[in-house]
């Protein structure tokens, strides 16, 4: 959490997350060179440096399939959500991937020449009123570029110095920038390559993709409709204080589209914004450890009572207030400011904790 | 359950103790990244070895890197720099060295007072079968120097002898990514990079095959035998038609094309 800035604050699983990473980088990228650079049954061998960029252009590329597709692989199943916890590194990761590819390409096919190679880069092929002859650099560019601004404010603090919006929509443009190099391979290397295993592979990646998102994000329009259809006015009948898992929450429907995240733990009931203040991760999928509700993306802390995350943390997050009648949890619909201690209702039925 | 219509309990969906990362993963976790991480190892090696392994041929070609080799012969600048070896073991009795800076700037390369005489040319050996370049530096002084050899006339002024007219369908290329340096050295992904050594001032060729697939490579001249205009730029590296007249000068094929006659396909 953030209550001060590092670089990275390193623990056991961030550091096998990266090793693994790295593992998996070094196998894809060492296999592409090794077979590469065989020699091919006419007798021809392919210049290694050629070899490289292609070998990191496409590393880089299902890198950044892989990126997409924890997200809502996590969503699917909870197995993934290890895959989601470090994630930011493997799009870093993905930005040096890319980096690479990107300098060796301009030093090898623009650098050394007549021309500026960023120049070169643009105006070598100036065929950009021509769909297949368009200069399929610049869109690799482009994407490069926005790959770049998010690594940059890949950290905590850009998050909450630029605001979480800010920041979300920020990182929302990874979507162009996907869409941008699957163009950057489709009127690049599938106009040069004639095996019709890439433009398999290049739409299958692109599709699968697409179609986890869109298969979780109906998933998740569903649930919204059904939540955005509630109507009620004052306190919101929850549920029996007996549906709530011990240590565990519901996440029930606020007339406004919001959600709320009722914990039960201890003996007591306490409702927080279902929303985390890291990363906006579902703090009612999440448990009750050490005392604290914690957040099943990230592991961010907060205290049932008041919201606010345990020392040295400083993070604070919205608090309902919660009532127990006729043996139903009502909670009412208005937050209160971050940070704020709504008292937790004790259950009757369990007496007060130890 | 008595939950209010729209409340969602996620411990239906998620009974299992919850993964979270600065804490020991749950035994649940543990089998199941036990599981996928050696298969997502094997399913990188795997993928990647399928598609390296579908790469097209790179072509034949060579850039001798590792040594420096000695070319002598007679130094012509004209259509583009090259040096014509008198060797009476080969065909029309000599070989034609193409010469290419360093780098994509042949345009800078420098000769001194040497046109038209014997020279030794020092430089890197770039050969794709029997077609040859040496690469050099920019200045005449790192890398040219007289030799002594007589120079028979027709090293310096070969028979040039017209095989008609021609309309030849194929791509056209920069001579050095193409007789070796890149492997692959053509196609779109090489466009931009070919079109850069040829602005630089690196010879042109028009690659084609015939009907029985045997690659045929010519220089590529405008239509008096000079140096090509910059106006074939935009037709570089792409499937395109050209018209115009194959001429043999030594053991040269020249492609001598109006650029006006090249047409897109």
């Amino acid at each position: 959490m953030g209550h001060q800035y590092q670089a990275v604050q390193w623990n056991k699983n961030k550091i096998v997350y990266d090793l693994y990473m790295v593992a998996a980088v070094a196998v894809f990228f060492g296999v592409f060179m090794f077979i590469g650079l065989q020699t091919h049954p006419s007798g021809h061998t392919a210049d290694p440096v050629v070899l490289a960029i292609r070998a990191l252009g496409v590393t880089s590329f299902a890198m950044l399939t892989v990126v997409l597709a924890i997200g809502p692989l996590a969503r699917l199943s909870p197995r993934f959500r290890p895959f989601l916890y470090n994630r930011r590194h493997l799009g870093v990761m993905t930005f040096v991937v890319a980096a690479a590819h990107f300098g060796l390409a301009l030093l090898w096919y623009h650098g050394g020449g007549p021309l500026n190679p960023l120049v070169s880069m643009f105006v070598s092929n100036p065929l950009y009123d021509s769909i297949p002859g368009f200069p399929f650099e610049v869109l690799g560019f482009a994407a490069f570029l926005i790959l770049m601004l998010m690594a940059v404010t890949s950290h905590d603090f850009w998050l909450n110095n630029l605001s979480a919006p800010v920041w979300k929509a920020l990182h929302m443009l990874v979507y162009p920038a996907y869409a941008l190099l699957v163009m950057h391979i489709v009127l690049g290397a599938l106009m040069t390559e004639k095996s019709i295993v890439y433009p398999i592979v290049t739409a299958a990646a692109f599709i699968g993709v697409s179609a986890l998102h869109l298969y979780t994000g109906m998933r998740e329009w569903s649930a919204d409709s059904g939540m955005k259809a509630l109507k009620a006015k004052g306190w919101i009948d929850v549920c029996a204080p007996d549906d709530i898992p011990d240590k565990r929450a519901v996440i029930a429907p606020l007339p406004k589209g919001d959600r709320v995240a009722v914990f039960r733990y201890d003996g007591k009931v306490s409702a927080v914004t279902n929303a985390c203040r890291h990363q906006n991760g579902p703090l009612g999928e999440g448990r009750v450890i050490d005392g604290c509700i914690t957040c099943p993306w990230h592991g961010w802390q907060y205290r049932p009572d008041d919201g606010v995350s345990p020392p040295p943390f400083t993070e604070k997050i919205s608090t309902y207030n919660v009532k127990i009648e006729s043996g139903r949890v009502m909670v009412d619909p208005k937050p209160n400011p971050p940070g704020t201690r709504a008292e937790p209702v004790v259950i009757a039925s369990e007496g007060a904790p130890a | 359950m008595t939950n209010t219509t729209g409340v969602i309990d996620p411990s239906t969906k998620d009974p299992h103790e919850m993964f979270v990362g600065w804490a020991p993963a749950p035994a649940v976790d543990r089998r199941f990244l036990l599981g996928a991480l050696p298969l997502g190892l094997l399913a990188a090696g795997g993928a990647s070895w399928k598609l390296a392994g579908k790469l097209n041929d790179p072509g034949a070609g060579a850039w001798l890197t590792g040594a420096t080799h000695d070319v002598t012969g007679a130094l012509v600048t004209h259509p583009y720099p090259m040096i014509r070896v008198t060797d009476p073991q080969a065909p029309f009795g000599m070989r034609t060295v193409l010469l290419v800076a360093v780098g994509k700037c042949t345009s800078s390369l420098t000769f001194g007072d040497m046109e038209a005489k014997p020279v030794t040319a020092s430089g890197v050996l770039i050969q794709r079968k029997e077609r040859r370049m040496l690469e050099v530096p920019p200045f005449a002084e790192e890398w040219l120097t007289p030799a002594s050899a007589g120079m028979p006339v027709a090293a310096v002024k070969p028979p040039i002898q017209s095989l008609g007219g021609a309309t030849l369908a194929g791509q056209i290329m920069d001579s050095k990514c193409f007789f070796g340096v890149m492997r692959p050295g053509r196609g779109k992904t090489h466009k931009a990079c070919a079109s850069l050594c040829i602005r630089g001032g690196i010879p042109p060729s028009f690659w084609a095959r015939t009907k029985d697939g045997r690659e045929s490579v010519l220089l590529l001249t405008d239509a008096a035998g000079g140096p090509m205009p910059m106006d074939i730029l935009p037709f570089v590296a792409d499937p395109v038609e050209a018209k115009g007249e194959i001429v043999r000068v030594g053991d040269l094929l020249q492609f001598r094309v109006d650029p006006a006659a090249i047409r897109r396909i």
